[in-house]
C-alpha cells in the first residue's frame, strides 16, 4: 500500500533560547509538549529522526484511549499536531552534548553545530532495542539481522525468519511478519510468551508461527548472510542448528542515555532515575518516558510521564 | 484516478509552502512508459503534478529514460523512475531519488524543495562542510530505504545535504523494493543501508560527525 507521510521539517527556529527544551519528540517529548505549550512556556523540541518515536516502529496501536484501533503514524502525526496547537517550536537534529552554565543555564549541543539555552531539560529519548550480544550479530545487521518488522520486512518475503524474544513486541511483530514472509519460528527463553494473552492468542492462531520454547541463540553464523543459528536448549543443554534467512531481535529495550550519564542518575542498566514528579538528581533536568526506570513502558505511560514533568517543571521553575 | 494526496495533506503543504518557499524549485523526472520496466513511473509522476498544482514554484520537467539520451546523460541518470532536484537557475546539485518518495520519505522530498528554494543552504555543522569540500573526486552515496522505516529521511537528507557543499558528491535515495536486484547486489536487508562508492557498506541513521567519518572511509577504500 502507498502512502505518503508529511511530517516536513520548517527551517530551525531563529530563536536560541527557551524556557524549556524537550530531548526527543516520542509520546513522552509530546505529551510533555502539550503540557508546557499549555503552561505559557516557550518550548523547544529537538529530534533526531522524525516525531512519533518507536510509534513509527509498529503499524497498529490498538491500545491507546480514544482511537480504537489506529495507524501507527497517524497516531504519532496528532501528537505532534496537538503539540503544535499550543505554539511548541521544533528543531531536527541529534542531541550530542549537554552542559551545564549554571542552575539557570543549560546547553544542548546538536550534531549540526547548532546550540540552544533552556532553564529546564525533558530528557524524553526513549529507548532502542537491546542487542542480543552473541557472536555474528554485529557482523550479520544488514545481512539478515534486524531490529524493526515495518522497515525490513519487504526484504524477507517468502522467506523464514526467526523472532528472538516472548513479550509483546516480539508476538506483536511476528503477526505482522506473517503476512510478508512464508513462516516466522519464534524462538524465546522460557516455555511461556510474557505478551498480552490477545496477542498470544492471534499468534497460536496462525498457521505460518511456530515456536520453538526453552531456548537461546548462541551464535548466528553464515558466509555473506545469515545461513543459520547456533541454538541451545536451556533445560537439556542440548544444542542444534537451525537454517534460516533472517532474524528479528526483539528482547527489550536499551536506554538512549548515554550522553547524559555524566549528569544524572542512572541505574545499572542505564535508565534514569526520578522521582514521581519525573525529577531527575539534578535541578532542573527531568526525564520522561522510557529512558526513566519504570515497569511498564507504553505510549499511555509515556504521554503521562511527560505531562506530569512539564507540569512540575512549570510548578517549579517559572512560577 | 483518485488523488494521491489527501485534502489534509494538500492544505498542510499549502500552509507549508506559503510560509517556507522563497524562490522557484525545479524537479526532473526521468521516466518509461512500460509498466513492466517501471511500475511506479505512472505513480511518481502522478504524484509529483499533484504536487505542482499545490504551488505553481515548484515546476516540473518529465523525460523519457529510453529516447531523450542526451539529458539522461547529462544528468548520468541511472535507472527510472528517477527525480533530480535542481534551483531556480537550474543547477545540479546531486540530489537524486530513485524509486517514488512514498512513505516517511515524501516528507523528505518535501524537505529537499524546501531548502532548494532558499538557496540552497546545507543544513551541517562549519566542521563537517570544511571536511566535505576538501574533496576532490567523485563519492555516489547511495541511501537504501524503504517507505515505511522512520529512521531512513535522516539517513538521506543526510546525503543530500553532504551533496549541497560540493559537486563532486552525489547523495541518492534508492527505494530498496523497487530494486530489489540492487538491494541484493550490495546484500540491504536492513534500512537505512548506506553504500559509498559502490563499495564501502554502512547501516543506520548516525549523527553527522559519524556519518562523515563513514563516507570519509569508503573514500579511502
Ligand atoms: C515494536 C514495538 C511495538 C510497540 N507496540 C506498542 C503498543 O501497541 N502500544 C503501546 O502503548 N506501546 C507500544 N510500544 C511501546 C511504545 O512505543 C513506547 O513505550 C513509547 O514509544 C515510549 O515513548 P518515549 O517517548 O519515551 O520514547 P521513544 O518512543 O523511544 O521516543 C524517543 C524519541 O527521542 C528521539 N531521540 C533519542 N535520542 C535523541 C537525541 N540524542 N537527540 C534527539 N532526539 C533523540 C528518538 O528519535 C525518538 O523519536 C511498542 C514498542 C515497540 C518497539
Amino acid at each position: 500500500m502507498v502512502f505518503f507521510d508529511l511530517e516536513a521539517k520548517k527551517t530551525g527556529p531563529e530563536k536560541t533560547e527557551y524556557d524549556v527544551i524537550i530531548i526527543g519528540a516520542g509520546p513522552a517529548g509530546l505529551g510533555a509538549a502539550i503540557y508546557s505549550g499549555r503552561a505559557g512556556l516557550s518550548t523547544l523540541v529537538v529530534e533526531k529522526n522524525i516525531e512519533g518515536g518507536q510509534i513509527l516502529l509498529t503499524d497498529v496501536m490498538e491500545n491507546y484511549p480514544g482511537y480504537g484501533i489506529i495507524n501507527s503514524n497517524e497516531l504519532a502525526q496528532k501528537f505532534k499536531e496537538h503539540a503544535d496547537l499550543f505554539g511548541t517550536e521544533f528543531d531536527y537534529g541529534e542531541v550530542v552534548k549537554l552542559e551545564l552554565d549554571n542552575e539557570n543555564s543549560k546547553l544542548v549541543h546538536l550534531d549540526n553545530g547548532r546550540v540552544y539555552k533552556s532553564k529546564v531539560i525533558i530528557i524524553a529519548t526513549g529507548a532502542s532495542p537491546r542487542k542480543l550480544g552473541v557472536p555474528g550479530e554485529d557482523e550479520f545487521i544488514s545481512k539478515g539481522v534486524s531490529y524493526c518488522a515495518v522497515c525490513d520486512g519487504a526484504f524477507f518475503a517468502n522467506k523464514n525468519v526467526v523472532v528472538i524474544g516472548g513479550g509483546d513486541s516480539a508476538v506483536d511483530e511476528s503477526l505482522y511478519l506473517s503476512r510478508i514472509v512464508s513462516k516466522v519460528t519464534i524462538i524465546h527463553r522460557r516455555d511461556k510468551l510474557r505478551a498480552v494473552k490477545s496477542l498470544q492468542e492471534k499468534a497460536f492462531k496462525n498457521p505460518r508461527i511456530d515456536f520453538i520454547w526453552d531456548t537461546v541463540v548462541k551464535e548466528i553464523k553464515g558466509n555473506d548472510k545469515v545461513e543459520a543459528l547456533v541454538l541451545q536448549n536451556v533445560k537439556t543443554g542440548k544444542i542444534e542448528e537451525l537454517p534460516v534467512d533472517g532474524v528479528f531481535i526483539f528482547i527489550g529495550l536499551e536506554p538512549n542515555s548515554g550522553i547524559f550519564k555524566d549528569f544524572v542518575e542512572t541505574d545499572e542498566n542505564g535508565f534514569i532515575i526520578t522521582n514521581e514528579d519525573m525529577e531527575t538528581s539534578v535541578k532542573g533536568i527531568f526525564a520522561a518516558g522510557d529512558v526513566r526506570v519504570k515497569s511498564v513502558r507504553q505510549v499511555i505511560t509515556a504521554v503521562s510521564d511527560g505531562a506530569i514533568a512539564a507540569t512540575i517543571a512549570a510548578r517549579k521553575y517559572f512560577d | 484516478m483518485p488523488k494521491l494526496l489527501n485534502s489534509k495533506i494538500v492544505n498542510d503543504l499549502k500552509k507549508i509552502f506559503s510560509e517556507e518557499l522563497q524562490k522557484k524549485v525545479k524537479i526532473l523526472l526521468f521516466r518509461v512508459d512500460d509498466e513492466s520496466i517501471c511500475e511506479y513511473c505512472d505513480l511518481t509522476q502522478n504524484l509529483l503534478k499533484e504536487l505542482i498544482d499545490v504551488d505553481e514554484r515548484i515546476e516540473l520537467e518529465v523525460y523519457d529514460f529510453g529516447k531523450d539520451e542526451e539529458m539522461v546523460q547529462k544528468y548520468d541518470v541511472q535507472r527510472v523512475p528517477a527525480l533530480i532536484i535542481l534551483d531556480e537557475n537550474g543547477k545540479d546539485y546531486g540530489v537524486r531519488f530513485y524509486g517514488i518518495p512514498s512513505g516517511h520519505e515524501f516528507s523528505t522530498l518535501i524537505d529537499d524543495i524546501v531548502t532548494f528554494s532558499k538557496g540552497p543552504v546545507p543544513n551541517l555543522s562549519p566542521e563537517t562542510i570544511e571536511q566535505l569540500k576538501k574533496i576532490d573526486h567523485e563519492v555516489r552515496i547511495q541511501v537504501f530505504v524503504t517507505p515505511t522505516c522512520p529512521y531512513c529521511p535522516r539517513a538521506v537528507l543526510m546525503a543530500h545535504h553532504f551533496a549541497l557543499v560540493n559537486d563532486n558528491i552525489i547523495g541518492e535515495m534508492i527505494e530498496a523494493n523497487e530494486f530489489m536486484e540492487l538491494s541484493t547486489k550490495f546484500g540491504v536487508s536492513a534500512v537505512p543501508h548506506i553504500v559509498v562508492n559502490e563499495d564501502y557498506s554502512f547501516v543506520g541513521a548516525l549523527p553527522e560527525a559519524n556519518y562523515l567519518n563513514e563516507v570519509l572511509k569508503g573514500l579511502k577504500k
